[in-house]
């Protein structure tokens, strides 16, 4: 058995999903805590304080956005939503409120590691530097966040200022969903109806500049009607 | 509020009409020495009135209507009312019973046409249902059955055997999860009431969508693909359209037997982009082109070893969404070999950007 230092909040109200998720955190070395509703998911929260929450939004007493909306408030404990496909609209929603990725039921145990992985990653990250000094590496891409340079494979790419925001943004984030309207909002600083086609467009220029290609692996992820995350090292 | 709006177009085209009649009629009037015509063109205004309208208030309108026209226009006394003659009331009464019929009548028809295609849905729904049922019982038997042995014989089994029975659970789990999503989408396009979640896509970012999870589930084959270089944004359901290609795709997979390439092309035409799928497989029987996309294909020409196929449920939800996006699905067996299935979707106008 792999230990690792790491508590994980599981919030799931069916038994046999949380017995499953538990076995696989169990045998990769996770700390689990199991609640099965809302309620008890903000009790165990306070007095366990777990470093990663992995949250069902369907729960019997309390919708769990309402569980994000009250940890939000003081903490920014990574949560991983888990959310059945007919839930599409929530999980936008719990992704705007603080979530810092989702998961669609079914999913296979790798998936599910990956994430649980990435999103602790990505908060030790945020906690170690929280100013954007220093560089971001992934693969072959280079940001040098002083002097605001990017470059792939060692050649330099020239973008515009808007390109450059939204990477920067991106990066700063790997790992987590951005939603449209977050991105929107960090780099434009408001929100009207034609923004989201703003955005595809200069991420349609930033993706080819950086040399992607449909289909291989990428820097940047589509998540299709959501947002976009950042691949994270 | 698409009440009123119906309602507007109703009484526009009611007043379209009788003005039409009307001055049609000050045209006959100056041509023919005779009246005769007067009532017949009017009789037919108020028949068209009942035939299109939705209500049958604007027949009974239009026909009340009709008799003060031809009361005060062309009767004696001209341009002027004269509504006590018994001729007058029998023509109104007469109106009166063609407007009533002949929204009755269309009423009728539309109702029955209303029906046919209610019924129509529901025989497509219960040969659909026939056909899973048929196809879910299979890997249920084995996830079922596999567990039971090893919960049963947990000391007896020897490992290798454990692996061999939980991989077989694993794999008829994932095919069951592919039949589900494809359920969804049935129900979710035949639900009433539920429209499509059109969202402009860029076309890029979809077909990325697509290859990528396509690679995961079949990591063994490559897919080439062919889109244009420009910036493309279609109104589509997204999560609808990538299962209509994952089906093509993973199809090509199970059922071009023989297949070394294939491919996913997207070419722009005039406002629409063509999306087809393409293998090089062993290409589709003639004889079951037709029958492809109506989701009861005849078990019997599958050879045995193939049952595990999917394929009709599979492509009559892919036919289903694309009808739903206001288009349709074609299948076709290229000349150089093995099956191509086309389909379009119409792109958003080009604007500012």
């Amino acid at each position: 058995m792999k230990h690792n230092r790491y508590k994980v909040l599981l919030i799931e109200d069916e038994s046999n999903i949380r017995s499953m998720v538990k076995a696989i955190l169990y045998a990769n070395g996770y700390q689990v805590i199991l609640a099965d509703s809302c309620q008890s998911g903000m009790m165990l929260f306070s007095s366990h304080l777990p470093d990663l929450v992995i949250l069902d939004l369907g729960l019997p007493d309390r919708d769990g956005l309402e569980f994000i909306r009250h940890i939000r408030k003081t903490d920014v404990t990574p949560v991983l939503v888990l959310s059945a496909r007919t839930t599409e609209e929530d999980k936008i929603q719990a992704l705007d409120l603080g979530a810092n990725d989702y998961v669609t039921k079914p999913f296979g145990t790798g998936e599910l590691l990956a994430r649980v992985r990435a999103a602790l990653r990505s908060c030790r990250i945020s906690r170690d530097a929280a100013l954007p000094a220093g560089k971001f590496q992934l693969l072959d891409l280079t940001i040098d966040y002083n002097r605001r340079l990017v470059t792939v494979g060692g050649g330099e790419v020239s973008l515009t200022q808007t390109e450059y925001n939204i990477l920067d943004f991106l990066s700063q984030n790997s790992g987590k969903v951005l939603t449209y309207s977050a991105i929107i909002r960090q780099v434009w600083g408001y929100d009207d109806p034609g923004s989201v086609k703003k955005l595809q467009v200069n991420m349609a220029n930033l993706r080819k500049k950086l040399g992607a290609k449909p289909g291989a692996e990428n820097y940047i992820v589509n998540e299709l009607g959501v947002g976009y995350r950042m691949n994270d090292t | 509020m698409r009440m009123t709006k119906k309602t507007a177009s109703d009484g526009g085209f009611t007043v379209v009409v009788l003005a039409a009649a009307f001055f049609l009629n000050l045209l006959l009037d100056r041509w023919f020495e005779t009246i005769a015509l007067v009532p017949m063109i009017f009789v037919l205004g108020v028949f068209l009135i009942s035939l299109k309208t939705q209500h049958l208030f604007w027949g009974i309108f239009g026909s009340f209507v009709s008799v003060l026209l031809v009361n005060y226009a062309f009767t004696y006394p001209y341009f002027g009312i004269d509504l006590v003659s018994p001729e007058c009331i029998v023509s109104a009464l007469v109106m009166l019973v063609v407007a009533v019929m002949t929204g009755t009548l269309t009423m009728q028809i539309r109702k029955t046409l209303q029906m046919k295609a209610e019924i129509e849905k529901e025989s497509m729904r219960a040969n659909l249902l026939r056909a899973v049922s048929h196809d879910l019982r299979t890997p249920l038997t084995t996830v079922y059955g596999s567990c039971s042995a090893i919960i049963d014989n947990f000391d007896s089994l020897d490992k290798a055997e454990q692996i061999k029975l939980l991989r077989g659970i694993q794999q008829d789990a994932q095919w069951l999860i592919r039949m589900v999503e494809n359920l969804l989408s049935v129900t979710r396009i035949d639900a009433e009431g539920v429209q499509l979640k059109k969202t402009p896509t860029v076309l890029e970012e979809f077909i990325d969508t697509v290859l990528l999870k396509f690679k995961k589930r079949c990591p063994g084959t490559a897919v080439i693909a062919d889109i244009p270089d420009t910036f493309v944004s279609i109104p589509m359901d997204a999560v609808l359209m990538e299962q209509v290609l994952m089906n093509l795709l993973e199809n090509a997979v199970y059922h071009a037997r023989g297949m070394t390439e294939l491919r996913l092309c997207v070419t722009l035409k005039g406002s629409r982009a063509w999306f087809s799928v393409s293998d090089n497989g062993c290409g589709i029987e003639e004889s079951i082109l037709p029958h492809l996309f109506t989701g009861c294909l005849d078990r019997h020409t599958e050879t045995s070893d193939s049952c595990r196929s999917n394929m009709g449920i599979g492509l009559s939800v892919c036919a289903a969404i694309v009808r739903a996006h206001g288009s349709t699905i074609t299948a076709a067996n290229q000349k150089t070999g093995g099956a191509v299935f086309r389909f379009s979707l119409e792109t958003e106008a080009e604007d500012e950007a």
